[in-house]
């Protein structure tokens, strides 16, 4: 492993999974953390919403301890969606259509995650597809932040802006569809490689029809009082959008070197609220848009000659995901997947809603909050098996 | 003669009857009250409709008794009999004297009721101290009158010092801003049983009212009194319906609604006070007492629903859905909430057109009743609000029901919609009228009015008429409902949480923490704070210091230190008398 090792806490908390708790620089063991609600007082209620229920898209279910109006304690009940992957013992190919489908929306994310673990297991050199991945992450974080953007214009009740950002959103779909002939980059990564028409990514309409909505959002009181200081939440143990909607600059585009960027800064707000991740999320749609303009004129003397030099090995990566840091580690005995390990950004932007929500607020502002950290369920209950 | 006296001889062998056999004692009770009406009452002279509410409330009180006090004791009857005595002898007195007299007949046994029944001693101790608050200051009216009078009779009095203080000794009886605690805090701890409740806060109130407009009829204009009055009675509306909506206790939501209306109904004697054009003095004093029977009737009715429930808190309700209960209590909140078909609905219309007209006198009053109605009409959202609560979470879970309660509490909403109907018989024939044009014939519509142009109208049977029609077309149209009860739909989740009347009413407790001062208490239960019991308790203690200071530094049985006290004692005397005479 180039940039990981087994050890004690070493730099900021990245999240865990159910057998390491992973920082910065080390895997560490687990230390169990108790996911139960506090004690109903006299009066209060325990509020029920899910795991099937409106207004939801993945299956989950809030418990909330309220005593009318505000929400004093909650919890976060995601093994409704608890799945089992068959994937040790697998080869690296099957098991990357696995990883791909993990979760669909953020499939990038997870396979270029994924192979730059298998990568550095393998001591392969990647730095010929290392811009065509940026292109390819960045291009899903343009989708994604335009996605949860949407949803916190449908938590506000505004559908025009919502279906515009749906609009742009498929917009965004089928350029990826035109250049890595699936909508959702399934089978477009390789072991040092990224299948696609990078001369099919044209961007620039996207960034103006944005810029658009975004300022026509910024002008509508109306939207602004429903985001700002609702889900108020600093913590120092956060990542992504909800971080830097904090001041921290925690950004694996920054510190972590799996995948290169070349003298990115990271954006950041300080009011920790929803309208700062909102102000973030628009914020990097829009340089991620730039970073793809500069890089697509660089990517023409790219090789992809990284030769196989073992067939086993350790390897882990930390990439930036739309929702922050998401972590690979692998462990191959030849060419098979004999450990894998992942850790969600959702596991600890869960936890940062659960702390924002509780932060004297009321049911209504329940969606803003939880539209606002993008969280993904299914990236959560996975097994490796 | 002996007959206008009757009831009286009969009630208080009756309180003694009692002792022995309670139901013999409420029937005898609800006989002396039937008799009461019948030889007092007189049609257009509206002092006399306090006897009307007066007696509808015992009549009612005491049938509901009969199976109600089974549970409470020997004692019960006979001092809720002696209570409704002493007001009695309120109603039929003629001087002071006798006022005086039937006032503590009136206030004794109710203390021995909250002291028999106590929790703590507290509730029965403060209750004795406001009521005896009460008698010194009426008893000082009674000495200003006499001293500016020359008799101790009601007759017409050239100064408004004697309402001013007689007033303030009602208020206290009666629960007003700032002695707001001593109408609720028997009642909230539970000290009171529901039907001592039910005339507590029904008629021992109206004893108040009766006497402040008793006065205000023999006292002068006073544009000064009636203004302090509006304000004492605004800042009542508003509190005493914020607390009612934020009450866990429903005992303490009808101590809290009552002080709403006694709010409601004193800003109203100060308008009476403060006007004086004499048409619109007549339309605002049949608006005091058609409010008053709107509230006294609607709030025995309450206490009754809220003994009906075997409970004291929301929480601890166990009822079955009744529909004879639910329709009674429906016509009951009603009026409480001041909405149609109800007495309550009309009054309500009443003191807020009363209020509006006399915008039109415009200067300082104008601008007082305009605000004044606003804020009135305010505190009655309020209200209606807290009335729901009372009529959503009073029923659920699976008790038996005592059937002849239900009876009794759709009786009382029945009388509630009667009068209501029947309003244009009993309100005097200047305001009445009709447009035959549109088929509304002379003598079923009200208007306001006190100048030739009309200012508001309105026609009770008419709009109880149009109630009954649509009601009966969407019969006859949909039929009953076809209602299917099914397990909800939690998500999937089994523990099934209902909402419940303190979720309910939260939303007040938040937008408003600063006033209520909201936050997690010693139970970890989320509190609020009354802020007037909190400067009564300041204002307790200050006094204790100042009474320990003055103990300590010059009432320390040091003999000159008396000598001093008691020649100082004998200047003052002497200074008073010769600047008084």
């Amino acid at each position: 492993m180039k940039y990981y090792k087994f050890g004690n806490k070493n730099g900021r908390y990245i999240g865990s999974n159910n057998k390491y708790d992973v920082y910065e620089n080390t895997i560490a063991s687990r230390i169990s953390e108790n996911n139960v609600i506090t004690e109903k007082k006299p009066y209060e209620i325990y509020f029920n919403y899910g795991p099937s229920a409106g207004g939801l898209r993945e299956s989950v279910n809030f418990n909330i301890v309220t005593p009318g109006e505000t929400i004093r304690d909650i919890t976060v009940n995601s093994h409704y969606k608890r799945r089992k992957i068959n994937i040790i013992n697998n080869d690296i190919n099957t098991a990357l259509l696995k990883i791909e489908r993990i979760n669909g929306f953020h499939a990038a994310s997870n396979a270029v995650c994924f192979l730059l673990a298998i990568e550095d297991a393998l001591d392969i050199d990647n730095t010929g597809s290392n811009n065509k991945r940026i292109i390819e992450i960045e291009l899903e974080r343009i989708r994604s932040n335009i996605d949860v953007i949407g949803r916190l214009c449908e938590s506000a009740g505004f559908s025009i802006p919502e279906k515009q950002l749906l609009y742009l959103r498929e917009k965004v779909t089928r350029i990826i569809s035109d250049a890595f002939n699936h909508r959702y980059f399934f089978s477009a990564n390789y072991i040092n490689n990224v299948h696609g028409d990078f001369n099919k990514i044209r961007l620039n309409n996207v960034y103006d029809e944005f810029n658009e909505i975004y300022n026509g959002l910024l002008e509508s009181k109306i939207f602004m009082d429903r985001l700002q200081e609702t889900g108020i939440v600093k913590d120092i143990n956060s990542s992504g959008p909800a971080a830097r909607a904090s001041g921290y600059k925690y950004d694996a585009r920054v510190d972590s070197e799996s995948l290169a960027y070349d003298g990115y800064d990271a954006y950041t707000v300080e009011s920790s609220d929803t309208f700062s991740r909102f102000m973030v999320r628009s914020n990097e749609i829009l340089s991620s848009i730039d970073i793809i303009n500069k890089l697509l004129n660089k990517i023409g003397n790219d090789k992809n000659d990284g030769k196989i030099k073992n067939n086993s090995g350790e390897g882990a990566a930390r990439i930036e995901s739309p929702q922050g840091d998401i972590f690979y580690y692998v462990n191959i005995e030849d060419n098979r997947i004999k450990d894998l390990s992942m850790v969600s950004p959702s596991y600890l932007n869960i936890e940062l809603f659960k702390k924002a929500v509780k932060n004297n607020n009321i049911l209504t502002d329940f969606f803003f909050v939880w539209e606002s950290f993008g969280i993904w369920v299914s990236e959560l209950e996975v097994d490796f098996i | 003669m002996i007959l206008y006296y009757l009831p009286l001889i009969l009630i208080f062998p009756a309180a003694i009857i009692s002792y022995k056999f309670n139901k013999t004692g409420y029937i005898l009770t609800a006989i002396a009250s039937v008799l009461f009406f019948i030889f007092t009452f007189r049609i257009y002279d509206y002092i006399t409709y306090f006897y009307l509410i007066a007696a509808i409330v015992w009549i009612i009180t005491s049938l509901f008794s009969i199976t109600y006090s089974k549970n409470y004791g020997r004692w019960l009857s006979p001092l809720f009999i002696l209570t409704v005595a002493g007001m009695m002898v309120i109603l039929y007195s003629t001087n002071f004297l006798v006022f005086i007299s039937g006032w503590e007949i009136m206030s004794i046994p109710a203390y021995l009721t909250v002291a028999i029944n106590k929790k703590n001693d507290v509730e029965a101790y403060v209750f004795m101290f406001f009521s005896e608050i009460s008698t010194v200051l009426i008893i000082t009216a009674g000495v200003l009158s006499f001293y500016y009078t020359g008799t101790l009779n009601f007759v017409k009095i050239n100064n408004d010092i004697v309402l001013l203080i007689f007033a303030i000794g009602a208020m206290s009886k009666m629960g007003l801003t700032p002695f707001m605690i001593s109408e609720w805090l028997p009642i909230a701890h539970g000290s009171a049983p529901a039907n001592s409740s039910a005339v507590f806060s029904a008629t021992m109130t109206l004893m108040g009212v009766y006497g402040i407009t008793k006065l205000a009829l023999l006292s002068p204009e006073s544009l000064y009194v009636g203004i302090l009055f509006i304000l004492i009675g605004i800042i009542s509306v508003l509190f005493g319906a914020l607390y009612a909506y934020i009450s866990e206790n429903m005992k303490s939501l009808g101590g809290f609604s009552t002080i709403e209306n006694n709010g409601t109904i004193l800003s109203a004697i100060g308008l009476f006070v403060a006007v004086n054009n004499s048409i619109l003095r007549t339309f605002i004093l049949v608006t005091i007492v058609l409010y008053a029977m709107a509230h006294s009737i609607a709030k025995t009715g309450l206490f009754i629903t809220i003994g009906h429930t075997g409970s004291e808190y929301f929480s601890e309700i166990n009822n079955i859905k009744d529909n004879e209960n639910s329709l009674g209590k429906f016509f009951i909140l009603s009026s409480l909430s001041g909405l149609f078909p109800s007495l309550g609905g009309l009054a309500t219309w009443m003191v807020i057109e009363a209020f509006f007209m006399t915008a039109f006198l415009h200067g300082a009053l104008g601008v007082t009743a305009i605000i004044a109605g606003s804020l009135i009409a305010m505190g009655e959202g309020f209200a209606t609000a807290a009335m729901l609560k009372i009529f959503y979470f009073t029923d659920r879970g699976n008790k038996k029901h005592i059937k002849y309660e239900s009876h009794i509490i759709l009786l009382n909403g029945i009388i509630l919609v009667l009068l209501f109907i029947i309003s244009p018989l009993i309100i005097g024939r200047y305001y009445i009228s009709g447009i035959p044009s549109v088929l509304i014939f002379n003598g079923f519509m009200i208007e306001s009015r006190f100048s030739n142009a009309d200012f508001g109208l309105i026609s009770p049977l008419y709009i109880f008429i149009l109630i009954l029609i649509f009601t009966v077309i969407a019969y006859m149209v949909f039929r009953k409902p076809r209602i299917r009860v099914s397990e909800r739909w939690n998500g999937g989740i089994e523990n099934n949480e209902y909402y419940n009347s303190f979720v309910y009413s939260n939303n007040i407790r938040l937008i408003l923490k600063k006033i209520l001062r909201t936050k997690y208490g010693n139970n970890e239960a989320l509190q609020t704070v009354d802020l007037f019991w909190l400067v009564m308790i300041d204002l307790a203690g200050a006094y204790r210091k100042i009474s320990k200071y003055i103990a300590y530094k010059f009432m320390n049985s040091s003999i000159s230190m008396y000598m001093i006290y008691m020649i100082l004692a004998f200047v003052l005397i002497i200074i008073i008398t010769s600047v008084v005479y």
